[in-house]
């Protein structure tokens, strides 16, 4: 127990348990009616894996399906614009499939008939070298649906001769450090590799306590567990909202192997990256 | 920590922050760039305008505003708090005035928007004013002044500064190109803020919104066409200067 400023008294959580738990349990029984609504729940939540152009839904893991010697995932927004300007403006990329989900985040309450312009996660390969993936994730994936995808793209036993590149985003708010947030240089770049990634990385590594969230937590604990060598690259910036200088941030990871060869036209694709800022300013009037 | 102490305005945390006016901080950031420039003989306000909306009317969304004919202010923050700061600077600025027959030096006014923003730190039920302010004048004795307040209240001179979105950018550009060379004459003065605004604007001198005040002179707030000449003067330069660079280095 522990009172706090205002006067209120909090009760601490304890982690050996309470006497209370044992007496709330055998007061609890399943009715029919519980366990429908928990499977109608569990469908809705359901993490589906399609061929968008059948509709039709994966059989196998999209791992399984294709070989797959590099994947390189973009998760938020920046991300995603990063690598549509950068990446798939310099090959030709095809679609494989793409993941449809729905949770709380979403802003539409129809999971079936989700637009093209909807977010959710397409997968791409590249069709000079098809065992190259691309995956644009710019939806939020909850924490019971985050095994699910795992489960759909990677499969029960991945296969280690590949390697995983991700990008994605966080608020500078939520880097620790000493220093002010103040005087930090935001946007900044940091990473964080499995054990198996051997490359070289071309920013600093994310210092403790720092924490990786969400989806590629997800993503880089599975590749550490099933020794596949991954690397993360996380970029903290102040303006979460598409944002030019939050995406140009990204620009070192064009020079590692992970990029390699994927890159061609960087003038063009800079043009290209201002073009898609244009058209996707959201208007607010809160702030000046 | 940090949640048990954020709440309530008056409430210090045990390692002594108030996280409320740190918070007002982060507010600011929020809002497009802002930079200030003092020179010899003018003070330059330049902005990153806000992209308005199809349907509305461009003169109502401002970010530089005159708060007397010899001071101007530009903020970055939420709208709402600056239009009231503004409102109340403006009506302290005449009342001076007519109180002691003097216009209002800059100082005074930057004092009197400080002190308000402070009050509101120290009140219970209110939260801070999320803007901060570069606020440009001449006194009657001629020199020019920027000042910098900030939603704690705090308010210093600068000779160059920045506020907003990407201001720790655009203020490592202005340490490293603010000579007595660049402000020597009124000219090389604007172009200094151009430059400084063009290292984070998005989309280059359209969305670009100057204001100079020179000596016994009214504030000028500069039109689209004037700040594309000054862009594309810049520009020049810029390509002059990388051909010398390319001819050394043959």
């Amino acid at each position: 127990m522990a009172a706090t400023f205002f006067g209120e008294v909090v009760k601490a959580p304890c982690r050996a348990g309470t006497e209370d738990e044992e007496e709330e349990d055998e007061g609890r029984r399943e009715t029919p009616e519980d366990r429908e609504v928990r499977q109608q729940l569990a469908r809705k939540r359901e993490v589906r894996l399609l061929r968008r152009q059948t509709k039709t839904s994966l059989e196998v893991s999209l791992l399984e399906k294709y070989p797959c010697s590099k994947f390189i995932i973009a998760i938020g927004n920046n991300a995603v614009a990063f690598l549509s300007s950068f990446v798939m403006n310099s090959g030709v990329w095809e679609e494989v499939g793409c993941a449809k989900l729905w949770n709380e985040w979403c802003r539409t309450t129809d999971t079936i008939h989700l637009s093209s312009t909807e977010a959710f996660c397409v997968f791409y390969h590249l069709k000079s070298n098809p065992s190259v993936f691309l995956c644009q994730c710019s939806c939020y994936v909850a924490e019971d649906q985050q095994y699910q995808w795992l489960e759909k793209v990677f499969g029960s036993c991945p296969r280690k001769n590949m390697q995983i590149t991700i990008l994605t985003c966080r608020h500078v708010t939520d880097y620790k450090t000493s220093e002010s947030t103040g005087s930090l240089p935001s946007p900044f770049l940091k990473a964080l590799k499995t054990q198996n990634f051997k490359d070289p990385v071309c920013c600093p590594l994310l210092e403790q306590p720092n924490i990786v969230h969400d989806l590629p937590a997800a993503v880089l604990s599975y590749c550490q567990v099933w020794k596949i060598p991954a690397i993360l690259y996380l970029c903290y910036t102040d303006v979460m909202k598409l944002d030019l200088i939050t995406v140009e941030a990204f620009k070192p990871i064009l020079s590692t192997r992970s990029l390699k060869g994927l890159v061609k036209n960087i003038p063009q694709s800079t043009e290209l990256l201002k073009k898609l800022m244009t058209t996707n300013e959201i208007q607010s009037n809160i702030y000046t | 920590m940090a949640s048990r102490y954020d709440r309530a305005i008056t409430v210090f945390s045990p390692d002594g922050h108030l996280f409320q006016v740190e918070y007002a901080q982060e507010a600011v950031k929020k809002g497009s760039t802002a930079v200030g420039i003092r020179g010899a003989n003018i003070v330059v306000l330049g902005v990153e305008k806000k992209s308005v909306a199809k349907l509305q009317d461009e003169r109502t969304v401002r970010k530089i505003c005159a708060l007397d004919d010899h001071v101007c202010m530009a903020f970055a923050g939420l709208t709402a708090d600056a239009r009231v700061v503004i409102n109340r600077a403006r009506v302290e600025c005449q009342s001076h005035r007519l109180t002691v027959e003097d216009p209002v030096t800059v100082e005074y006014i930057t004092r009197f928007i400080a002190t308000l923003k402070q009050k509101y730190t120290q009140s219970n039920g209110r939260r801070p004013f999320g803007i901060s302010a570069l606020i440009v004048g001449f006194d009657d004795d001629g020199i020019p002044r920027l000042y910098q307040t900030d939603p704690s209240g705090t308010y210093h001179a600068w000779k160059a500064n920045a506020i907003g979105r990407s201001a720790k950018t655009v203020r490592e550009f202005l340490e490293k190109n603010y000579t007595e060379d660049a402000i020597a004459s009124d000219n090389e003065a604007i172009k200094l803020a151009i430059k400084a605004l063009l290292e984070v604007v998005q989309s280059g001198g359209k969305n670009i919104e100057l204001a100079v005040i020179r000596r016994n002179q009214a504030l000028k707030m500069f039109s689209a066409k004037e700040v594309e000449l000054h862009v594309t003067e810049i520009e020049k330069e810029k390509e002059e200067a990388e051909k010398k660079k390319s001819k050394k280095s043959v």
